[in-house]
């Protein structure tokens, strides 16, 4: 049978044992490691609690320091950027924070002039030097030459609506170019969090044990990890495996054959999918028989170790496959490997700041990167549900589309798309 | 007369095999401003911009060295010729060794304009991380015969080098990101092992 010559074809290619030992060494480096604790009934850390009036102060106390020194401070790909605007810009910004704090241009300058007048109050080490020496000829000149302002006491009018100050917040974002503090998503992240009580621990503790039955909340954490690698090792793979017919020079002998190009690029499909999942499988029946010993005597779901992770991250497998089929039977392998790479960073480094519940409709990599904050996950369940299935028909469709591509060269009439060689774009004219 | 035959050997090689890759590593050096800031940053924080490009733009060029010989058309053809064929893979490494500190220099020297503080011991670990990486994808396309298995080996690292950081211990390409101030000599050295190791497996093992 067809689909397990292609089965074999694939087990024997070194391209999916350097896929099966990266994936084992972020199984056993990542997971496993964590797993080998008992998660404790006092965990510390924080807890959210989305009180609007406390995100709109401190963001406004913020922003005003940001702006007075014209610094901002972003991560818009996961990496520090400092981004000063212009004036215009800069103009911009000060038309919100008037809006927000129901103030004018003249009422901004006296905030910053009594922020001045408590700095000279307090023990500031050398400030009137550095004042007199100052060249500037404005209060905000002097506020834009320190490096870091800090605000603390600055409340936003009393009648503005959360909602209204959500849509300035991401407004001042897109100025800033994303990943700003302001961001929508990072709102009640950077804002709104407080310590947890022991009682709050305990009650995520609860949780884990009664309502996650313990395996639920380690699938998330193993599906969060395994999550990363699958964005995009699965590209390698399909990448080797479709142009190894070209390579080998047998393309003329399998187009010659009887069997139909959707057959064929579906098995082919299958069989991808099928064994790059096998590792996976094999990785959660060790994650679930750690959990047995770590947690022995404790009761636990015994399916959810191989249910949660089999939605979670076959769309996964499914996507980085069928991106590396479609993109290299139109394209090649390079800009197939370019295109998944870039698209699973971009996704990993531009999540939300916070790794649990960063799950978005779109986005590839789901991410959820604790054993507790159910609550947080069940919030976004809907949205994860949406996000897989999604996926899931988009490379379905993306392998319609390849088996389409692949009908029409063996038929003649598209020989893909090439920059060199014989008919690339590139290629000068004798 | 030989070395007129291989300066027009890799001048063609230039040309039609790896132009794609020299302008991928452009592209990555040019996008380099968009995801990072390169002002006014201390010596840890211009690490990482410096330690995190680095890296991609060895194993951009480097990777593909024997990526024309996949072909197996130009494989035979290749292999009848009197010309070493190692010796020509050696200019093309060469020819990207030089580029990848060609893109690394430009992009310290840019961090420096804009008063970053990129010393001569941060550049030079820079191009440790970039040789290491390179040369892991290098080895890993001569043994795999083919420049996605060293594309998949280097790109796996560079991620694994971002989650586990100092668990990589003497291999650790982000070690002044992380506040040391010593190169990492063992990068340099891996780097040699693995170029030496590859060329004499493509020279005594893959032509036989």
């Amino acid at each position: 049978m067809l689909f397990f010559k292609e089965c074999k074809k694939i087990l024997r290619s070194l391209s999916f044992w350097i896929f099966f030992v990266i994936t084992a060494l972020m199984f056993f480096t990542q997971y496993f490691n964590d797993g080998k604790f008992r998660a404790s009934e006092y965990t510390g850390g924080y807890k959210i609690v989305e009180n609007h009036e406390q995100i709109m102060n401190e963001a406004i106390n913020t922003l005003m320091g940001e702006y007075t020194s014209n610094n901002y401070v972003c991560y818009p790909y996961g990496f520090y950027k400092a981004v000063s605007l212009k004036e215009k810009k800069k103009e911009k910004v000060e038309i919100y924070i008037q809006e927000m704090m129901g103030v004018d241009h003249n009422g901004i300058e006296d905030i910053l002039e009594s922020h001045l007048q408590e700095w000279l109050n307090t023990d500031h080490e050398g400030i009137e030097v550095y004042l007199e020496s100052t060249s500037s000829d404005s209060i905000m000149d002097f506020f834009s030459q320190c490096p870091e302002n800090r605000f603390d006491d600055l409340t936003v009018k009393s009648d503005l609506t959360y909602e209204r100050f959500t849509e300035i917040m991401g407004e001042i974002d897109d100025i800033l170019g994303g990943g700003s503090d302001f961001a929508v998503d990072a709102l009640v992240f950077n804002y709104s969090r407080v310590d947890m009580t022991d009682e709050d621990s305990l009650k995520q503790y609860e949780a884990f044990i009664k309502y996650d039955r313990i395996t639920y909340a380690l699938a998330r954490l193993f599906s969060d990890y395994m999550g990363i690698d699958l964005a995009f090792l699965p590209v390698f793979v399909s990448a080797v495996f479709v142009a190894a017919d070209r390579r080998r020079r047998m393309s003329e002998l399998v187009y010659s054959r009887s069997i139909s190009s959707f057959k064929l690029v579906f098995t082919r499909y299958a069989a991808l999918v099928v064994t790059m999942f096998i590792p996976i499988i094999v990785f959660m029946m060790i994650a679930f028989i750690q959990a047995k010993v770590v947690y022995s005597g404790e009761k636990m779901s015994m399916s959810a170790m191989f249910t949660l992770p089999t939605f979670w991250l076959l769309p996964n497998i499914m996507v980085a496959t069928a991106s590396g089929m479609l993109l290299t039977e139109v394209f090649s392998a390079g800009i197939a490997i370019a295109f998944q790479c870039v698209w699973a960073f971009r996704c990993l480094m531009s999540g939300s700041v916070a790794l649990a519940g960063d799950i978005g409709k779109f986005d590839l990599i789901c991410r959820h990167n604790s054993t507790f904050d159910r609550d947080i996950f069940m919030q976004c369940f809907n949205d994860f549900v949406f996000n897989r299935i999604f996926f899931m028909v988009i490379s379905l469709l993306a392998v319609c589309i390849a088996a389409y591509v692949y009908d029409l060269k063996r038929g003649g009439k598209f020989n893909g798309f090439k920059l060199f060689g014989e008919g690339g774009l590139l290629r000068r004219k004798a | 007369m030989v070395s007129s035959c291989l300066a027009k050997v890799v001048c063609s090689d230039v040309r039609h095999n790896f132009l794609l890759h020299y302008l991928a590593a452009i592209i990555a050096l040019a996008v380099t401003p968009i995801i990072f800031g390169l002002s006014e940053l201390n010596e840890k924080m211009a690490a990482q911009p410096l330690e995190i490009m680095s890296p991609i733009f060895g194993m951009l060029l480097m990777t593909p060295i024997f990526m024309p010989e996949q072909n197996e058309s130009i494989s035979d053809v290749v292999r009848s010729k009197k010309t070493s064929h190692i010796l020509v893979c050696f200019l093309r490494l060469l020819c990207s060794l030089l580029l990848t500190i060609a893109l690394v220099g430009i992009l310290a020297l840019y961090m420096r304009y804009n008063d970053s503080k990129v010393t001569a011991r941060l550049f030079a670990g820079a191009i440790g991380g970039a040789l290491a990486l390179g040369s892991l994808g290098f080895f890993s396309s001569a043994v795999g015969d083919n420049a996605v298995i060293g594309y998949m080996v280097s790109a796996s690292y560079l991620l694994m080098n971002m989650i586990l950081r100092e668990k990589l211990w003497i291999f650790d390409m982000f070690s002044f990101s992380e506040g040391k101030t010593e190169i990492n000599s063992w990068l340099y050295l891996s780097a040699l092992v693995l170029i030496v190791l590859a060329l004499l497996f493509r020279k005594y093992i893959k032509s036989n």
